[in-house]
């Protein structure tokens, strides 16, 4: 028998089982298909809390505040440096400026500020740090150097802010993978499970394949497909019920979406979560068969 | 074609099953097992069909040794023996057609060439019109029948059948017990495990009787015939 041929046949003996007892197969996708919708769900969960973390930390900045009497070439080699450094955009503010921003800031009250006879703010560079650059610790370090330049005379980044972000980015990461690992493990025990329940009905078959001579691969490979296929549709189906959550909490919940600096809309990597399903579904589907099956191959 | 020597077959917990047999059955020879019910007829077929292990002894099937075979040669070693369940083991989801052809989808027939002999074992079985309907519409002899033509559609070396005619009546007995007459001069070594006195008598083959687990008479023509009217 040609490889093509062995392969047609698992494909219509995987096929002809499904359609020939498609009870157990429904609640074997459903099953699947359940365990991938709470896989998806803490996915997208995730992302949420990922993309709260990036708004917020939107507004972390570095504010390094001059001297009067630095000198212009001193000023640009500090900003190349920040740059550098910190991988973030620099931007020069004139006394002038920050007058402006703080009366903004202060409403009517800042009327006064006109009063003024000298403008009392300093030039100073402000440096929006990436996402990557939030570290506390290296921007602690680089705080404490830049101070220390004679030109200098204040460097601000937000210190506890910035503590406190990476305190709930780290909360966060343990309660997600706290979380997608109980997801997952409840996955495989439900799925196993129900494979094992949906193969048992078909034990028969099997002890009859090994009866008049089919080897292990022989009688395996069709469950296999069988998995596989499973799986597939699983994951399909699931990523369709994320959709219609996802556009059903972006239609009802806009307000709190808002609230959460999300404008509106769930950050969702779609084509990244329908690959993850797919891989897990396929992944659960075909392993969650290998260990049912292995059961009843002993005769 | 089988051996056993000083073959023991216990359960945990239970008495043996089988003790201390010893038996030659040579290649090409149709061999009756009677015996009471219970006395290790059925679990003699399963050691010479590899289903179970011999707890003490020694079985060679076709030369070898099957204590030295490794769980993966075991399929290769079935591919040659054809087996007739006495619950049938047909698999009620295929058609009957199907069911037949499950010996040759295993081994690797192309899947019209599957269909042509199934079709055509189940002529020689009576049951072509039946092809095609599932075996949960078959009465019972029917469905022994279907497990018998299974069982000889890949021209085994060695046929195993347990009780293959009980669900048979008289004339359906007489066309089976024919065919596997048939089967048996091309060649192909026949052990019946069977009940029935008159069968043994009117076929007057080697007969083996077993009680309690012992070769108790191992006789042939004649005297195999009245072994049977002896003990029957």
């Amino acid at each position: 028998m040609s490889v093509a041929s062995k392969l047609a046949y698992f494909g219509r003996t995987a096929i002809g089982s499904i359609v020939r007892s498609p009870f157990v197969h429904v609640i074997a996708v459903a099953s699947l298909s359940l365990a991938l919708v709470g896989f998806g769900v803490a996915r997208i969960a995730r992302a949420q809390l990922d993309a709260l973390v990036d708004a917020l930390g939107g507004e972390v900045e570095l504010t390094v505040y001059l001297a009067e009497d630095a000198a212009p070439e001193q000023v640009a080699e500090l900003e190349q440096a920040l740059t550098q450094r910190t991988g973030g955009e620099v931007h020069r503010i004139s006394p002038a400026e920050a007058l402006g921003r703080l009366a903004t800031q202060l409403g009517e009250d800042g009327k006064a500020l006109t009063e003024l006879p000298q403008n009392p703010l300093p030039w100073s560079l402000e440096v929006r740090l990436p996402k990557a650059a939030r570290d506390a610790e290296a921007l602690g370090e680089l705080s404490r150097r830049t101070r220390a330049l004679p030109f200098v005379t204040g460097v601000d980044y937000g210190e506890e802010a910035l503590v406190r972000l990476g305190l709930i980015a780290r909360a966060l990461e343990v309660a997600s993978l706290v979380v997608f690992s109980l997801v997952f493990l409840t996955a495989v025990i439900v799925v196993s499970a129900t494979l094992q329940l949906a193969i048992f009905a078909r034990r028969e078959e099997i002890e009859i394949q090994k009866l008049v001579g089919a080897t292990d691969r022989f009688v395996r490979v069709p469950f296999l497909l069988e998995g596989l296929l499973q799986g597939l549709l699983a994951s399909g189906l699931a990523l369709g019920a994320l959709v219609g959550l996802v556009r059903w909490l972006e239609s009802s919940a806009a307000g709190p979406l808002a609230f959460a600096r999300l404008d509106g809309q769930l950050a969702v990597e779609w084509p990244r979560l329908a690959g993850e399903l797919v891989g897990i579904g396929c992944a659960l589907g075909l392993s969650g068969s290998f260990i049912a099956v292995r059961r009843f191959l002993r005769v | 074609m089988i051996q056993m020597f000083h073959v023991t077959k216990a359960y945990p917990g239970d008495p043996p099953v089988l003790v201390d047999i010893n038996l030659d059955i040579d290649k090409g020879e149709f061999v009756f097992l009677t015996g009471p019910s219970g006395a290790g007829k059925s679990t003699l077929l399963k050691l010479m069909f590899l289903a179970e292990r011999a707890t003490r002894g020694q079985v060679l099937l076709a030369g070898r040794n099957v204590a030295r075979l490794r769980e993966s040669g075991i399929p290769f070693l079935r591919r040659n023996i054809g087996v007739v369940f006495q619950d049938f083991k047909l698999l009620p989801t295929r058609t009957v057609a199907e069911n037949v052809g499950f010996t040759l989808d295993v081994l690797g027939t192309p899947r019209d060439e599957v269909r042509d002999r199934s079709l055509k074992m189940l002529r020689r079985v009576g049951l072509e019109h039946k092809a095609d309907v599932s075996p949960l519409k078959l009465s019972g002899g029917e469905q022994q029948r279907v497990s018998l033509a299974r069982a000889l559609v890949n021209d085994p070396a060695l046929l195993l059948a347990d009780e293959p005619t009980g669900n048979l009546d008289p004339a359906l007995t007489v066309e089976i017990m024919d065919l596997l007459t048939d089967v048996n001069a091309r060649g192909t070594t026949i052990v019946v495990a069977t009940h029935d006195a008159t069968l043994i008598e009117r076929y007057q083959k080697r007969t083996l009787r077993l009680e309690k687990g012992t070769v108790v008479a191992d006789e042939r023509g004649a005297k195999a015939a009245r072994l049977m009217s002896q003990t029957a």
